[in-house]
């Protein structure tokens, strides 16, 4: 009976396909990265610099099929100049921060149309706007895994080296001034990091749809977890979890219909990181009457010269 | 996203579509012009080939879709085609959803004296025939090259005489290829083959081959959506095992899917033959293209000689 179950939700040859392996190996590392970066973008309310960096990378991917490089060069390239881009027009500043973000954005888009329009007419790359916008994580050749996780280990790295003092700059500002915290260079390495963790995710489930793995698993995690180590560890988690998922439903969706157009995985992935943030409202809202606190800001704030609490 | 960010999206991608559609490479006319020819216009340049077979001295015939860096599957018309389609006393198109904005023009610009033929309803096939490059299948051009004789004889009833004497020798012209359809038939029955994208199809199955592919691959690959991991793993066993004899490339419509396969089907020594969406210009003709593609089939099962291009 159990095995019954367990053979109709994990179908025959689902864990001897190469182009599943490949999906599940650089999907989950972008997931992994995306969730742990993301945590800290939604705590900084930069959800739609994101957002915009991602699309901005499309430009880069469409830009890939040009020059025959792997997309992922085109994508990481495109959304670090997209960074440079915002940290000069001051994406930093709370004011008129989304106007400067949206206007790179736009700009960015516009050119991904111009590269995609090219991709048609003089390479006859057929999938490129679908696998540029929407992603194709079957369709990625496995030679692409050690520069993901190459990009994904300076991208883990460089929140490890900055940790402390960027979650005390994603919590207040002020706070982290008075405690020496340099403030601006922090803020430039998370845009950096931004900038890797839509680039990987991109390459997965697609330029405009990495915003959702980017900003959805920190979302939810943040509303459920209440110390900043737990939120980022459980957004990484339901990042793992939802592109997994997405990819088992992918592959299960085959048998669906007789003609076997199976769904597109990023769909699944991107409705169950929807799911996952509707679910982690309802557990939240239960876990808040016992603890009533958001976010224990005074683990972090505390150094071994203070004392914890007063 | 705010209202405004959202509103600069909107408009630059308008801004760029707008630009796009302006500057796209417009076709240039086949021959110089005439006042006293029938202006007609192929929508893909095979067509156009048989109209200027038929109407010799008597029409001035343009291609629109003759590019063969192209995807014609993603063509978009740009003013100058309109023009060219607005002055046309006689328009081929092949239908089912493969040049729909031929229709658009046409029903833009109303006009009672030209003479439309639309392959798909020239032969009667509904719209959800899966196929639509009809140009392969044997028995399509000859009766299109009637439909363009008797629509030419209408517009210029003192020349029908000349046009039935070119349709009658256009049918006795396809005689070499319909003869090495049925040598390779003969010599080789049911040969199993692996294609990327149907465009050939209508021809491999008229040799009597057994296309191993599934129909959902051709598909995903054909329309850029994203493809199966069954269907992929499938494909690429087909190479592994060399359950196939030959591999029909579709040289128009590529991506790095399709490139892997390439990959693997020349690492195995599997045969390649490519095919087009449109012919190959300049040297060929209609029925030269139809018969150098049954040829290199037949080198590639017979002697293991790859024709990548044409």
């Amino acid at each position: 009976m159990v095995d019954a179950l367990l053979r109709s939700v994990f179908e025959p040859g689902l864990f001897s396909s190469g182009p599943v392996h490949t999906a599940a190996i650089i999907g989950g590392i972008a997931a992994v990265v995306s969730g742990v970066v993301g945590t800290f973008t939604v705590m900084r309310g930069q959800s739609f610099a994101g957002h915009a960096l991602s699309d901005v990378s499309a430009a880069g991917g469409s830009a890939s099929f040009l020059l025959g490089i792997s997309p992922l060069l085109g994508f990481v390239g495109m959304a670090g100049i997209a960074a440079g881009g915002m940290e000069m027009i001051g994406v930093q500043r709370a004011r008129g921060r989304d106007l400067a973000t949206g206007i790179v954005l736009g700009a960015g888009l516009g050119l991904a149309a111009l590269l995609l329009y090219f991709d048609a007419t003089f390479t006859s790359t057929t999938g490129a706007a679908i696998t540029v916008l929407f992603g194709s994580m079957f369709a990625i050749s496995s030679s692409t895994i050690p520069l993901v996780v190459a990009f994904s280990l300076v991208a883990l790295g460089m929140i490890l080296v900055v940790y402390r003092p960027l979650i005390l700059s994603s919590v207040s500002t002020e706070l982290a001034q008075v405690r020496g915290v340099r403030v601006r260079l922090t803020e430039s390495i998370h845009l950096l990091t931004l900038a890797l963790a839509v680039a990987l995710s991109a390459m997965t489930i697609g330029a405009i749809l990495s915003t959702a793995l980017l900003i959805g698993p920190g979302a939810a995690a943040l509303r459920v977890a209440h110390r900043p180590a737990w939120a980022i560890f459980s957004a990484a988690l339901i990042g793992l979890g939802t592109t997994w998922g997405g990819i088992l439903l992918a592959y299960d969706s085959y048998y669906w219909s007789s003609d076997h157009r199976g769904w597109p995985v990023s769909f699944f992935v991107v409705s169950l990181i929807f799911i996952a943030y509707l679910v982690s409202g309802r557990v939240g809202a239960r876990s808040t009457h016992r603890a009533p606190k958001p976010l224990a800001i005074e683990e972090i704030s505390s150094s071994p010269t203070q004392s914890t609490r007063s | 996203m705010s209202l405004k960010p959202m509103i600069t999206v909107v408009a630059s991608l308008l801004g760029a579509a707008s630009l796009l559609s302006a500057c796209s490479t417009p076709a240039s006319p086949a021959t110089t012009k005439t006042s006293s020819a029938i202006q007609a216009v192929g929508a893909e340049n095979e067509y156009a080939n048989v109209i200027s077979q038929i109407g010799g001295r008597y029409v001035q015939v343009s291609a629109i879709e003759s590019n063969p860096n192209t995807d014609p599957h993603t063509f978009e018309a740009s003013p100058s085609v309109a023009r060219e389609i607005e002055a046309a006393k006689l328009v081929v198109q092949n239908g089912l959803g493969y040049d729909t904005w031929a229709s658009k023009i046409e029903a833009a610009s109303p006009n009672p004296e030209r003479k439309v033929i639309d392959v798909q309803h020239l032969l009667g096939l509904p719209d959800s025939t899966p196929n639509p490059h009809l140009w392969y299948k044997p028995t399509t051009m000859p009766a299109v090259a009637k439909a363009i004789a008797s629509d030419l004889s209408q517009l210029e009833p003192a020349h029908a005489k000349y046009f039935q004497a070119n349709d009658h020798a256009f049918d006795v012209s396809l005689d070499p290829w319909y003869q090495a359809i049925a040598r390779f038939k003969a010599a080789f029955p049911s040969t199993p083959v692996a294609v990327t994208e149907p465009v050939g199809d209508y021809m491999l199955q008229a040799s009597g081959c057994k296309i191993l592919t599934p129909f959902s691959l051709q598909a995903a690959i054909m329309n850029g959506t994203d493809p199966s991991p069954q269907d992929v793993t499938i494909e690429n066993n087909l190479f592994r095992d060399h359950s196939v004899k030959v591999f029909v490339y579709n040289q128009q419509v590529t991506d790095s899917l399709t490139a892997s396969f390439l990959a693997l089907a020349k690492q195995e020594k599997i045969p390649v033959v490519g095919v087009y969406e449109t012919m190959p210009t300049p040297g060929y003709t209609y029925q030269s293209w139809m018969l150098a593609e049954v040829n290199a089939l037949y080198k590639a099962v017979s002697a293991n000689q790859s024709t990548t291009r044409l």
